[in-house]
């Protein structure tokens, strides 16, 4: 199977967590729910390479239009969906700065994405001082994992990865302004061939203009176990190198229009990387929150 | 709410990336080069001479090529057939030029005239750098065959294989794979191997080029 461009999807991955993570330790309550949908993109012309320093690359660009949702089925265990509904990945026209002429095609391909699946399960009790989840969060491969001539374009990698992750967390005030800090660790076991992953993050918010404006930063950290494939372990060097790594950091802002109605614009970068693209990521969204 | 999530839906349509261009700086000088190469011709022997024309993105171009010998009484050569004659014993420059923009463009040979035409099968070596960071290094040997070239990679040979989809190309342009000969995908990442590449001259490709597909972008290179 072509599997060319994985650091693509781990941008996906990155976008995922955003949402994904975006509900910290607290499942909702039974009946409530969280929905979201979204537009995120990154282009980007240069790319951590596996010494983890930068190199050029034709400029490509994902484009992904996400719905999000969480809804509580008991106060203690959250169901999550994240569905890219609209993925395109393209690349653009290489050209002769000579003659002009094209020397490689650019090429897109639109499909739908991979579904992220979730359920979080509340290990401590709803109003608990420090709140403590454990969620298992599927990967059901439903992109497309080789797309234009060179098979170079996906909008989904082909596994089926299965993460448990644990969410910790903490609400308070500063001041009257409310606050929350909350952390997670998991390991993300995943198939065919790519390498499980260790991941770890953190996220700080605050709740300004009377709740209505909560803003947050988020820093996530993923570690791979070095376990997979390679163009050398594999008999086939259309196998994208597998073992990427990044440091992001990224911003949030939510702002309620009315009690339940929001919109929200995001942003996030790698810090460093390893086979995963140099450029920050954007996304732009509106929300239902059923309190 | 419904024009909100029409206004989402209109801006995630509005930025869809388009396809746009990227330009690639492929501009080379432009050379002449004689591609048939014997050593010695033998006394009262002709033979053809041939040149390659690459023009400034290293792509073969036909043209008049004007063929001279340095001693006609060793060697004659016509010109623009490049058809010569072994006329004496002895020893003459070929030189091979091409004009144009008020610019002349040449290669010379020397050729030696005996008893016996003596085409000896040629070779030569270099070195395989990294243009990028990942790792990519090696010696490497060029040899003419009876069907084509051989390129021997010597044992000090080391690539990343965290790099997706490597491939090797001979191209007459350090930059770009147009007009390149694709020669295979890179499977070996240690030590040393080999490439048959068969029906390709001796002298028909200016570089080694080592290509990532999946970024469409050089990773590394040698001179021929």
């Amino acid at each position: 199977m072509k599997k060319y461009t994985k650091y693509i999807l781990l941008l996906m991955v990155l976008t995922i967590q955003t949402n994904v993570f975006a509900g910290g330790p607290w499942p909702q309550n039974k009946g409530k729910g969280y929905f979201k949908l979204s537009e995120w993109w990154t282009v980007f012309d240069q790319h951590y390479t596996d010494l983890g320093k930068i190199d050029p690359n034709l400029t490509t660009g994902i484009f992904n239009t996400n719905l999000y949702a969480e809804y509580g089925l008991t106060n203690r265990i959250t169901t999550i969906v994240n569905m890219p509904l609209f993925s395109r990945n393209y690349m653009n026209n290489l050209r002769s700065a000579t003659t002009s002429e094209i020397i490689i095609p650019g090429e897109s391909i639109n499909s739908v994405g991979d579904l992220d699946l979730g359920f979080k399960y509340g290990l401590s009790k709803p109003g608990a001082k420090i709140a403590v989840s454990a969620t298992l969060i599927l990967g059901i491969p439903l992109g497309q994992t080789a797309g234009g001539s060179l098979e170079n374009l996906q909008t989904g990698d082909g596994e089926f990865n299965q993460m448990v992750q644990f969410d910790f967390g903490k609400s308070f005030q500063i001041n009257n302004i409310p606050a929350y800090i909350s952390a997670f660790t998991g390991i993300n076991n995943r198939t065919n061939e790519f390498s499980e992953e260790f991941r770890i993050g953190g996220e700080i918010g605050l709740g300004l203009m009377d709740s209505k404006l909560w803003v947050n930063t988020r820093i996530n950290a993923v570690e791979s176990l070095k376990n997979g494939a390679t163009a050398e372990t594999v008999n086939s060097t259309s196998i994208f190198a597998n073992n990427t790594e990044y440091l992001s950091l990224g911003f949030e802002a939510n702002l309620y229009l009315s009690k339940n109605i929001g919109i929200s614009a995001g942003f996030a970068t790698a810090l460093r990387g390893e086979i995963i693209a140099a450029a920050p990521s954007y996304s732009v969204g509106v929300f239902l929150d059923l309190k | 709410m419904k024009h909100i999530f029409s206004l989402l839906i209109l801006f995630s349509l509005l930025i869809q990336g388009c396809i746009g261009d990227d330009f690639v700086d492929d501009n080379v000088e432009p050379i002449l080069q004689i591609t048939t190469t014997p050593d010695t011709l033998a006394l009262g022997s002709t033979f053809q001479f041939e040149a390659m024309y690459l023009n400034n993105i290293g792509a073969q171009e036909s043209v008049d090529v004007q063929w001279e010998s340095a001693d006609q009484e060793v060697i004659s050569i016509s010109s623009p057939d490049g058809l010569a004659q072994a006329l004496q014993i002895g020893s003459s420059t070929i030189r091979a030029s091409y004009q144009f923009d008020e610019k002349v463009i040449e290669d010379i040979i020397e050729i030696h005239v005996g008893q016996n035409t003596v085409d000896v099968l040629q070779s030569k070596s270099g070195t395989i750098e990294t243009t990028s960071f990942y790792t990519l290094k090696g010696d490497f040997e060029f040899i003419e065959t009876e069907e084509g070239v051989l390129l021997d990679i010597a044992e000090n040979y080391e690539a990343s294989s965290g790099l997706p989809g490597l491939y090797i190309y001979l191209s007459n342009n350090p930059n770009s794979i147009a007009n390149a000969l694709e020669v295979s995908a890179v499977d070996v990442f240690n030590g040393a191997h080999r490439y048959d590449i068969p029906n390709v001259d001796f002298e028909e490709y200016q570089f080694i080029v080592y290509f990532c597909k999946p970024f469409n972008v050089k990773v590394g290179q040698a001179d021929l």
